[in-house]
């Protein structure tokens, strides 16, 4: 193995790109990975898709022809992707302040922080979310103290609602939010804030002109990660959700397992995966457009 | 002979991929595969079913992989000519399934010792009937203090928030279904009347659940206190200590036969009958019927007793008397027209 060239000895006309030698190859094992095991079975996803009846025995586009052509397919979907936006402006809402929290805390502090952030994530998703239906059922945690408390004189029905899964999956996805954010907040330098009080800026206007702007990225790594999350959670919204709230990832189970409809199965996997791509990649814009505002 | 970097990361490779993949190198001679049910019927499967095959076969190696028949169906229609799975347990609707795919062997009839003692119901060439599971109304003894006797009783004002029931898209929320149209003038090619009376039960309805097991523990946490239920789900919550009586209502309760499939292609077949023989023979199922497990049994011979003998049937003649089947040809046929209705219109 003599041809091999150290990096930093390459000639003249290597010099735009020193850091391209062999190494590459050391990506080719996860590559070829991703290729069999993940972009494989996607395309397989597609073909399938591209039959036309249950049996698969012609193709055709008629099952994305019925899914679009029925207003009930596209309310599921609306659903869905709302249920996202429910989810991860509320993950925000409650993760934001924790994570700020976090980063101006002192280190025994933030290991506690750091603790109770981290743990949901050490239990499985399925006990968390059995941990939920404990808490907002009939005779659960919540309707109890409602009741003892004289707020409700009937327990009020808390699962099986949208509100109640709303809850389970900010809950379940709060660490999803949370990390980035303290990634994010840990790296801002605190002399900004500084600057900006000894120029006259109050807290709040420190804050909505100084750290919320640098914060952006953390924000939307955050919210890409939760929306990607809360959509696809197919446990939690079957267990929470119920089963007469329908949205696209039991729809897709429905129609492979009971139904054994794979073509019609495989058009909503690649109608919702789409989807969602759109949504991420508006994410990813909304990423873009605050780094030019950052730097700007 | 001496290792440069690409043979041994071959190797490395080589030896990974072998422990990703451990069938690979096993391929001739792996175990038999017994795909049962989950939770307490793998327990069951596992403390009664497998010793006796064992025993019957000199200690053939055996591993049971708990899913559901659809997932079954999936895998084994996946891999046709090499199935994951030898022997397979269906339900009435997806047993049709493997049987129009093509997914099964023929169990070898004239061979078996236990065949022709059982039920006439359950003697299907294409998969004998191992046992049976039964559908009637479970309750909350605590909380409804009369026991029901008809499923009309769901429809009583004085359970209002109280009713649970599961979609379409297990076997129990199908037949409960299918049962509804037939006591109110319809059946299995007319469904209409049940979404008529799902309809009047909405001010009743607590809980639309996702599966027949998340309906169970919504017992538990007082969710609802009457609902259709499986007689063994109920048996294991009976267990547990929570307050769960089954009923069986005056219409008939509503059975399935579960069948066991040897898979089509298996290289186990010889022992994949052997297990289903083990799986008919009256010692297996009389202990089987016994605490804790309380499965209904196909054999004829089996003396009933216990928690069978007083909640399902005394004996096989009341068991002939009191079953209610499902004709699930028709069903399947109309199943996905009924699970997308069922979408669309029942919301609580």
């Amino acid at each position: 193995m003599t041809a091999i060239t150290a990096p930093g000895l390459a000639g003249p006309a290597t010099a735009a790109w020193p850091r391209i030698g062999r190494e590459w190859t050391l990506a080719l094992p996860l590559a070829a990975f991703f290729a069999v095991f993940f972009v494989t079975p996607l395309l397989l996803l597609v073909a399938v898709s591209l039959y036309a009846d249950a049996e698969m025995t012609r193709f055709g586009l008629d099952q994305y022809i019925r899914f679009f052509g029925d207003t009930f397919n596209l309310a599921v979907l609306g659903s869905t992707l709302l249920l996202g936006v429910k989810v991860t402006a509320l993950t925000l809402l409650f993760g934001y302040p924790l994570a700020w929290l976090y980063t101006r805390s002192g280190p025994r502090m933030q290991s506690a922080l750091i603790l109770v952030i981290i743990l949901p994530l050490l239990t499985s998703v399925v006990v968390r979310t059995f941990a939920w239906i404990v808490i907002l059922g009939r005779d659960g945690i919540v309707n109890n103290l409602l009741l003892s408390l004289g707020l409700a004189e009937t327990p009020l029905r808390l699962l099986y609602t949208e509100g109640g899964l709303v809850a389970a999956l900010v809950q379940v996805q709060m660490p999803l939010m949370v990390l980035p954010l303290i990634t994010t907040l840990s790296r801002l330098d605190p002399n900004l804030l500084d600057a900006s009080a000894a120029l006259g800026a109050g807290p709040w206007r420190g804050f909505l002109k100084v750290t919320l702007p640098l914060s952006l990225p953390g924000i939307v790594a955050g919210c890409l990660l939760t929306y990607a999350a809360a959509v696809t959670a197919f446990i939690t919204q079957s267990l929470v959700g119920g089963g007469q709230m329908l949205f696209m990832p039991q729809y897709i189970y429905q129609q492979t397992i009971t139904l054994h409809n794979w073509p019609f199965a495989a058009a909503i996997s690649i109608v919702f995966m789409m989807s969602v791509l759109g949504v991420v990649m508006l994410f990813n814009l909304l990423g873009r457009a605050s780094k030019g505002y950052v730097h700007a | 002979m001496t290792l440069d970097r690409r043979q041994i990361l071959a190797a490395g490779l080589t030896l990974g991929a072998m422990s990703l993949f451990p069938g690979m190198s096993w391929a001739q001679a792996r175990k038999l595969v017994f795909a049962t049910f989950t939770g307490s019927w793998e327990e069951a499967h596992r403390d009664v079913i497998v010793p006796h095959f064992r025993k019957a076969t000199g200690n053939a190696d055996i591993a049971l992989d708990p899913m559901l028949s659809v997932d079954m169906i999936a895998k084994v229609s996946a891999a046709k000519a090499n199935p994951p799975i030898d022997v397979m347990l269906m339900d009435p609707g997806p047993r049709l399934s493997v049987i129009g795919q093509d997914l099964a062997a023929p169990f070898p009839v004239d061979d078996s010792k236990n065949y022709k003692d059982l039920l006439p119901v359950a003697q299907l060439p294409e998969g004998p009937g191992i046992f049976f599971q039964a559908v009637g109304i479970t309750y909350n003894p605590e909380k409804v203090k009369t026991p029901p006797t008809s499923w009309d009783d769901l429809w009583k004002p004085e359970y209002k928030g109280r009713v649970g029931i599961t979609n379409m898209n297990s076997t129990l929320g199908t037949a409960f279904m299918v049962e509804l149209a037939k006591t109110r003038g319809g059946g299995e090619n007319d469904i209409e009347p049940a979404f008529a009376a799902l309809k009047e039960l909405q001010p009743n309805l607590g809980a639309v659940a996702p599966n027949p097991g998340a309906l169970a523990t919504l017992f538990q946490q007082g969710q609802i206190d009457i609902s259709p239920g499986n007689f063994n789900a109920i048996q294991i919550l009976r267990a547990r200590g929570v307050p769960v009586e089954f009923a069986k209502p005056k219409t008939g309760t509503i059975a399935f036969l579960t069948t066991a499939h040897i898979t089509k292609n298996s290289p186990n077949a010889k022992l994949a009958a052997a297990l289903i023989e083990s799986a008919m023979a009256p010692e297996v199922q009389t202990k089987l019927m016994q605490a804790p497990f309380y499965v209904i049994p196909t054999n004829s011979k089996v003396q009933m007793d216990g928690d069978i003998a007083r909640m399902i049937a005394k004996d096989q003649e009341e068991l002939k008397a009191s079953f209610v089947f499902h004709d699930w040809s028709v069903i399947n046929q109309n199943r996905a027209g009924w699970i997308e209705r069922f979408n669309k219109e029942i919301k609580v």
